[in-house]
């Protein structure tokens, strides 16, 4: 028996970032464990940044494409996975100044191996493949939501999280073996064969709504979103940041890649005229609770992080809307969506945990007066939030016009015209909880003796990096939107 | 020649890339202002130079420069840019005049506070003036024109707070906007018709043979051609920039502006823009053997060439007769261009630049010394006080006359006699033509006589003696006086450099064509001519040297009902004053009335009856929707309660609900949906 390596050269990217992982341990436990906290953040956060940067220099260069039982390697994947890296890059940089506990090096080993599973997760082609990536991401992501080991609120909200992420797990496999049972298949291309030529069966939606669930806890989608807005609360900063970032571009992409590649047969219909059996209604039951529940629970909020938890679950509801879209459509909508939404909340998220730091605590009345206590974060975070409520020229403007249009055009006789409707009544909605935010920082004066806040410059400048980000691409969305659509037609998806 | 074609854009790219940074610069940066003014007009007139010998090289007669300038659907909008024997000596004489001319300002308007807008606006006229001369497209030269109508109306105006000057730029910005409509008629159809509007484009372009024969053939009213219609709106377009019958009323007035902008823009440049505009478009208006555009011209030039030099006599303020004097002598170059010929009309265009921008300065020099007494009637006896301006002024002042063999007017003059003489029309615009010189020499004695001989006139009030102005003033003139004397050496009948060079052809010595049979003839009559003037004019006014504003003229005794017609301009003003500005001023209270009466009592109608709704709307707001809103905010956040409860942070019945989730919605999919 000869031993062959050729298998490792398509995942040479992940590899990168699992061997920077390890030199980040490596590094941690040989060399700088006794230095004073500042450099050894800064070392090892170095190691890290180069394991992401290694990682997008080797895809930027790599054109070695293909497709296997278990892997695609597209320019698309590509594409994501460079997104992802880039995302996982400014969660780096954010972490920097945390001080939340003493386990440097394993914190970004975690990271970095968070970062490797949403890779895997992207390229995976296989149900089997996918689920052990979902893992891959999950398990680190538990850890890391329980790292702030002086905060109660950690821990809870780890626990929660990973309760809830093991049986949404569970109902996963359950969902896959089912299927695997029925088609005696893995890869979603095999299945969707199967299920092309073979009758349908009630246990075959059973099977969907349940290999589905695993997808809407990892979104957030209501009614399983309940681990939210504890998490983005409870979690340090940078690792809320990495879950409503990251990790929901990652699972919206493989969750449209299993929807429309495995049960591309049992699409059903969800217009207003033709309900049929399949994955549509489900999608947009969950996209209209998300939305409706997401957006009014976000109202009476009072803690600024639990007030983007709701909105993003409520985002999560809009970003479904790009499944009813026409094939043609649907993807560029999405990709350019939840790129844009990560970039946005990640910024959001990073300037609550700025004023959160010195202002211990993020209640809305930590925030009065931010504009004068701090004008560059007030200014970004004031361009976040309309951002995020969909006011042009910022990026959120363009991604729910795309959204919108894809779903009301993707299918005949604006059949989900009412979706769209409810999608619309709801953003008006989530205006309101915006605009508090914004009251807080502009129009309610700072309390007597507030002094001005500082941030670091490790937070302030990929804050500043990201607000940039989002009116740039809202006043040229063409450049994103056209990348996107380049690298679909060269992916053949 | 080619190569140089393509830089060709820079010559006029300079001056109005100072004239931009002139504009950002603050007013006390007189220095810088001053520099980059001068500096750009001396690099322009450098590479002028260089394109002038460029067109002197044997290879080819016209080069072209296009550029693609934007793209409307299909079609595309070119510009461009050529170099031709035309092009290259308005180039060298416009650059040449500027800087002189730019030179002088820098004593003249020494003392004014805005000196830098001064210079950033006679940059942005140098570079406008440069756009039309280097034009390949009657679009770019059309652009170039309306900016050299916007510099002069602001030089004109540039002392805006003396109520005359605005008016005067007001005035002139007008009048000549009535022919550029003209003008603006004309391109429209001549691009609807041929289809682009770059001059020449390889045998594409709309003054090249193919298009002027299907212009020539088309017939239009009155089975005029449609090329001559064509030319004849263009040729309105040249009427008002050069003030000729009937828009000449704004140039008298444009003196308003510092002398240094008469000199440069109403006398030596701009105005002659419509002279190059019809010997730009020549071979339009000579289409196919269509005459009659060019007859109207040589008519307008002629009649226009008697009636200003008849006004010019009467007038008494030094710079309006040399304002008049121009307009008649612009009436010649157009009489030239009818009856010659480009060579013909574009010889006196430039001998009179130099010598008419050389009288300009020179009155400026006067205006300076006699600390700015424009009167002439309030001067005299200068030849002491200002020897300098006084034997630059007299040169400039034969010149103009056209003293025989010596002076540039007398051959560009001639020439131009000579054309009209065997012009086999009809003989009347030589008769005009002669009538003209004999006033201009006479109208030129009687303000030299005043202004420099006698004794020296001191008007109530003038604060102290006139005196000479500064070197910076009086080299400028030196130079301008020797060009004027030596300018018409470039186009005598017995070596007809000039002519040849415009028309491309070799020059050829032949002193006896000065002896040849009209020409001799025409010679001698036009030194009879000028003599008679001469003579005329020094035996009225040279003994009535010390003039007081209260003695009539000698003119004024004899003839006093002509006198009065000539000092008030044939009633011209009063005449439009009294039928366009009325009608124009009836017409403005007309819609005055109706702005005020109809539409006012619309506007409050529609006023009243939004306000009613907007009244009835805020009942049913405040008493239906707002309630129903408030109801059903106050819903909305008591379902946000709701919802947070749901959230009770109890893990338990998280999981309750998800599983409950998945069998409804697995049930719903099995049963609702199939």
């Amino acid at each position: 028996m000869t031993l062959s390596l050729d298998w490792m050269i398509p995942l040479i990217p992940e590899e990168i970032v699992i061997i920077f992982a390890l030199a980040a341990l490596a590094v941690d436990f040989a060399i700088v464990r006794r230095m004073n906290p500042a450099v050894r953040w800064r070392v090892i956060g170095a190691t890290a940044c180069a394991g992401c940067v290694g990682a997008m220099i080797w895809i930027g260069r790599a054109t070695n494409y293909g497709t296997s039982e278990m892997l695609a390697l597209s320019p698309l994947t590509q594409f994501i996975k460079l997104a992802l890296l880039g995302l996982a890059l400014v969660v780096v940089v954010l972490s920097l100044d945390a001080r939340f506990t003493r386990h440097t090096g394993e914190y970004y080993a975690l990271l970095l191996l968070a970062t490797a599973g949403l890779m895997l997760l992207i390229s995976s082609e296989n149900l089997l493949m996918i689920f052990i990536a979902l893992e891959i991401l999950s398990v680190p992501l538990y850890v890391l939501t329980a790292f702030d080991k002086t905060r109660e609120a950690s821990a809870e909200a780890a626990l929660k999280y990973f309760l809830f992420g093991s049986v949404a797990a569970a109902f996963t496999l359950f969902g896959i073996s089912l299927l695997y049972g029925m088609t005696g298949e893995l890869g979603l291309g095999a299945i969707a064969a199967k299920l092309r030529t073979q009758p349908v069966e009630p246990v075959c939606y059973a099977a969907l709504v349940m290999t589905l669930i695993g997808f809407a806890f990892k979104v957030a989608a209501a009614p399983f979103h309940f681990w939210a807005p504890d998490v983005y609360e409870g979690a340090p900063a940078p690792i809320a940041c990495f879950v409503a970032s990251a990790s929901k571009v990652a699972s919206f992409f493989v969750l449209a890649k299993i929807v429309i590649d495995g049960f591309g047969p049992i699409r059903g219909g969800a217009a207003w005229n033709d309900f049929r059996a399949g994955w549509m209604p489900v999608l947009a039951v969950l996209a209209v609770l998300s939305m409706a529940g997401g957006n009014i629970a976000a109202l009476a909020q009072t803690s600024v992080k639990r007030l983007l938890a709701y909105s993003a679950i409520a985002h999560g509801g809009y970003a479904l809307l790009a499944f009813f879209g026409n094939a043609r459509q649907m993807l560029p909508a999405l990709l350019f969506y939840v790129i844009t939404y990560a970039l946005t909340v990640l910024g959001a998220l990073a300037v609550a945990g700025a004023v959160e730091n010195s202002a211990n605590g993020d209640r809305m009345a930590a925030w009065a007066g931010l504009g004068r206590r701090a004008p560059l974060l007030a200014v970004c975070m004031f361009i976040f939030m309309l951002s995020l409520a969909g006011i042009p020229p910022l990026a959120g403007f363009f991604g729910k016009f795309y959204l919108f249009t894809a779903a009301a055009a993707g299918q005949p006789h604006l059949g989900m015209l009412w979706l769209v409707i409810v999608a619309v009544g709801a953003s008006a909605i989530s205006l309101y909880y915006y605009l508090q935010v914004l009251k807080q920082i502009y129009a309610v004066p700072p309390p007597a003796g507030a002094m001005p806040l500082r941030a670091s410059r490790a937070a302030l400048f990929p804050i500043a990096l990201l607000a940039a980000l989002v009116i740039v691409f809202g006043c040229a969305p063409g450049w994103l939107l056209g990348r996107l659509s380049a690298v679909l037609n060269s992916s053949a998806f | 020649m080619q190569h140089v074609v393509q830089y060709l854009w820079l010559i006029p790219a300079v001056p109005l890339v100072m004239a931009g940074i002139g504009a950002l610069l603050k007013r006390e940066r007189r220095r810088a202002a001053a520099g980059l003014a001068i500096g750009g007009m001396a690099v322009a007139w450098v590479l002028s130079c260089v394109a002038f010998v460029a067109s002197l090289g044997p290879d080819s007669f016209r080069a072209t420069c296009t550029v693609k300038w934007f793209d409307l659907g299909d079609a595309s909008v070119p510009l461009g840019w050529m170099l031709d024997p035309l092009t290259a000596i308005m180039l060298m004489m416009v650059t040449f005049l500027a800087l002189l001319i730019f030179i002088y300002s820098l004593g003249y308007m020494a003392e004014d506070e805005n000196f830098t807008r001064f210079f950033c606006f006679m940059s942005l006229f140098g570079a406008a003036m440069l756009g039309i001369v280097i034009a390949n497209s009657l679009l770019l030269l059309f652009i170039s024109w309306e900016l050299v109508g916007l510099s002069s109306y602001l030089l004109i105006g540039f002392w805006f707070e003396k109520p005359q000057a605005a008016a005067a730029a007001k005035k002139a910005f007008i009048t000549t906007r009535i022919g550029d409509m003209g003008l603006l008629l004309g391109m429209l159809w001549l691009y609807s018709k041929s289809g682009t509007l770059l001059f020449y484009d390889n045998g594409h372009g709309c003054l090249e043979a193919a298009s002027l024969a299907r212009l020539a053939a088309a017939a239009t009213l009155g089975g005029m051609a449609v090329s001559t219609a064509i030319s004849l709106l263009i040729f309105a377009g040249a009427v008002g920039k050069s003030g000729q019958l009937p828009l000449h009323v704004w140039l008298p007035d444009a003196m308003e502006g510092p002398t240094p902008v008469s000199a440069l823009i109403h006398a030596a440049t701009m105005v002659a823009a419509g002279v190059f505009l019809v010997a730009r478009m020549y071979p339009l208006m000579s289409a196919g053997g269509h005459l009659a555009a060019l007859e109207v011209v040589t008519w307008v030039g002629a009649i226009t060439a008697v009636f200003a030099a008849a006004i010019a006599v009467a007038q008494n303020d030094i710079k309006r007769i040399i304002a008049y004097s121009t307009i008649s002598q612009l009436g010649y170059m157009m009489m030239g261009l009818g009856v010659g010929g480009v060579a013909v009309g574009m010889f006196h265009l430039i001998t009179h630049a130099f010598f008419k921008s050389l009288l300009f300065l020179g009155a400026g020099s006067v205006i300076h010394g006699c600390h700015g007494e424009q009167d002439i009637r309030k001067m005299g006896g200068l030849k002491k006080l200002m020897p300098w301006t006084f034997a630059t002024y007299a040169a400039g002042m034969m010149a103009l006359c056209g003293v025989p063999l010596f002076f540039s007017g007398f051959w560009s003059k001639d020439e131009i006699l000579r054309a009209a003489w065997i012009w086999p029309s009809s003989p009347v615009p030589f008769c005009l033509g002669a009538a003209g010189a004999f006033l201009t020499a006479f109208y030129m004695m009687r303000q030299v006589s005043w202004v420099f001989f006698g004794k020296p006139a001191q008007a109530a009030g003038a604060r102290a003696p006139a005196h000479e102005s500064p070197g910076v003033m009086t080299i400028p003139l030196a130079v301008l006086a020797v060009f004027a004397v030596l300018a018409g050496f470039l186009g005598t009948p017995a070596w007809p450099w000039f002519q040849s060079y415009l028309n491309g052809e070799k020059v050829r010595f032949e002193p006896a064509a000065l002896l040849a049979s009209p020409q001799l003839n025409l010679m001698l009559v036009s030194a009879v001519v000028v003599g008679v003037a001469f003579l005329a004019g020094w035996k009225i006014y040279g003994n009535v040297a010390a003039q007081s504003l209260r003695a009539m003229d000698p003119l004024q005794k004899a003839l006093p009902a002509f006198y009065r017609l000539l000092e008030n301009k044939f009633f011209i003003d009063e005449f439009y004053g009294a039928t366009v500005v009325r009608l124009n001023t009836a017409f403005a209270a007309l819609a005055d009335w109706l702005d005020r009466v109809l539409w006012t009592g619309a506007v409050q109608a529609v006023t009243r009856l939004t306000v009613a709704l907007a009244r009835f709307d805020s009942a049913i707001d405040e008493l239906g929707v707002n309630a129903g809103f408030d109801a059903g905010c106050d819903g909305l956040r008591g379902a946000g309660r709701g919802l947070s409860w749901l959230q009770n942070g109890r893990v338990q019945r998280y999981m309750r609900i998800a599983g409950v989730a998945f069998s409804v919605l697995a049930l719903a999919l099995i049963w609702g949906c199939g």
